[in-house]
């Protein structure tokens, strides 16, 4: 849920990236954390097992600067996408304004991009949104190795709902602050 | 649990608002010797805060709140419980007392030894059927607001967000 604080002069908003476990989504908020300049952002907070596998989520507030002389003022977060973490991913998507999808675009990892998918859907709709209109974009992530699958390929299986699709490689940064871009200006919109 | 009203994606708290939500923290943090109170929505997004001193930490503090306070609300689920209404943190320093505001907001306390857990709580319930009923009716007037103000703003934001992400020393050709 978005909120406008008048008083404050602040607005502020809940993105949160989704995807199969492993897909890179943690590594997107590492890449935005390295590259913005510290005075726009704070800390990453990151909640993970021993293997660095996020446990809990990743957290990294975000100043998008001011205007009309208003803050505007974005939280980033990250779900665990482990299967067995799926009640923590409800938790953690708890008033999201808008979600990027992170898929794996390795060919292998087609089944959990559609199963996680399927959940988003889910777990939105449990949270009386409308899917269809919702703030969403994918990102098609670790399109630099080489069993990766064709973009069309993945249009045709995974973006069926046709939102904004970023092609990836978070480990490099190549796409991430695209599809940050894209998000947040779909957050925006919603005001 | 409490279901949210799909319709209302936004709050708008207005001076006014912000004022009385002020007042009842203060009167809160004056009668249990509370250091720190604040008012997070389930985003974890801090509608006020009241403070003896600056705590820019209360940011991190707000997330992790309002994530774990969603977290049991699914271990409640699982359980088949209503859900559960407090969350309490106990350091030896400070303590920590949380409280739902109709299970849609959360009102947090932290306090150190000077005040007593007890009082804390009861205090703590009872001003949150306070905030209950100020947070209504700025939830109510959010979903009226369709100020041309906000239009603007958000206009002027997208054009912001092309400025400020494009110097990220990664150019999308990369
Ligand atoms: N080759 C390649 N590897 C990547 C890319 N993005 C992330 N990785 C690697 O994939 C592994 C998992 O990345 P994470 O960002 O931790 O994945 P996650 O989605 O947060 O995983 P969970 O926390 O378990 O849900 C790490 O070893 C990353 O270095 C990419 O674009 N290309
Ligand atoms: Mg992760």
């Amino acid at each position: 849920m978005a909120l406008i604080n008048v008083a404050a002069r602040e607005i502020h908003g809940k993105i949160v990236y989704y995807g199969p476990g492993l897909s890179g989504k943690t590594t997107n908020l590492q890449y935005i954390h390295s590259r913005i300049p510290s005075n726009t952002k704070g800390e990453l907070l990151s909640i993970e097992t021993e293997t660095e596998r996020t446990l809990f989520f990743d957290f990294l507030p975000i100043d998008l600067g001011k205007v009309h002389g208003f803050t505007i003022r974005f939280h980033l977060y990250t779900v665990p996408g482990q299967v067995l973490y799926e009640r923590t991913r409800v938790a953690v998507l708890n008033g999201a304004d808008g979600v990027v999808f992170v898929a794996d675009a390795s060919r292998d990892r087609l089944p959990d991009n559609l199963q996680s998918l399927r959940e988003l859907a889910q777990n939105l709709t449990a949270q009386g949104k409308r899917f269809l209109d919702y703030p969403l974009v994918m990102q098609y992530n670790k399109m630099d190795l080489p069993q990766g699958l064709p973009t069309p390929v993945l249009d045709r299986y995974i973006n069926t709902v046709k939102v904004p699709r970023f092609e990836a490689s978070a480990i490099t940064g190549k796409g991430v602050f695209e599809t940050l871009r894209a998000i947040s200006k779909l957050v925006v919109n919603k005001l | 649990m409490p279901q949210f009203d799909p319709e209302i994606s936004r709050m708008v708290v207005v001076e006014e608002d912000q004022a009385q939500i002020s007042a009842c923290l203060q009167r809160l943090m004056a009668d249990s010797g509370a250091s720190y109170s604040m008012v997070i929505d389930r985003a974890g997004q801090i509608l006020a805060s009241e403070s003896d001193e600056v705590r820019p930490e209360m940011v991190h503090l707000g997330a992790l709140i309002a994530n774990t306070y969603a977290s049991t609300q699914e271990m409640a689920r699982i359980l088949k419980e209503d859900g559960f209404k407090t969350l309490f943190q106990e350091g030896m320093k400070e303590k920590i007392f949380t409280e739902t505001v109709r299970g849609r907001w959360l009102l947090v306390v932290i306090f150190d030894k000077q005040s007593q857990v007890g009082m804390v709580k009861v205090l703590a319930r009872r001003s949150s059927a306070v905030l209950a009923n100020i947070l209504d009716l700025v939830e109510r007037r959010s979903t009226e607001v369709n100020s041309p103000r906000f239009r603007q703003v958000g206009k002027a934001t997208i054009d912001t967000i092309d400025l400020l992400f494009k110097d990220d020393g990664c150019s999308d050709d990369e």
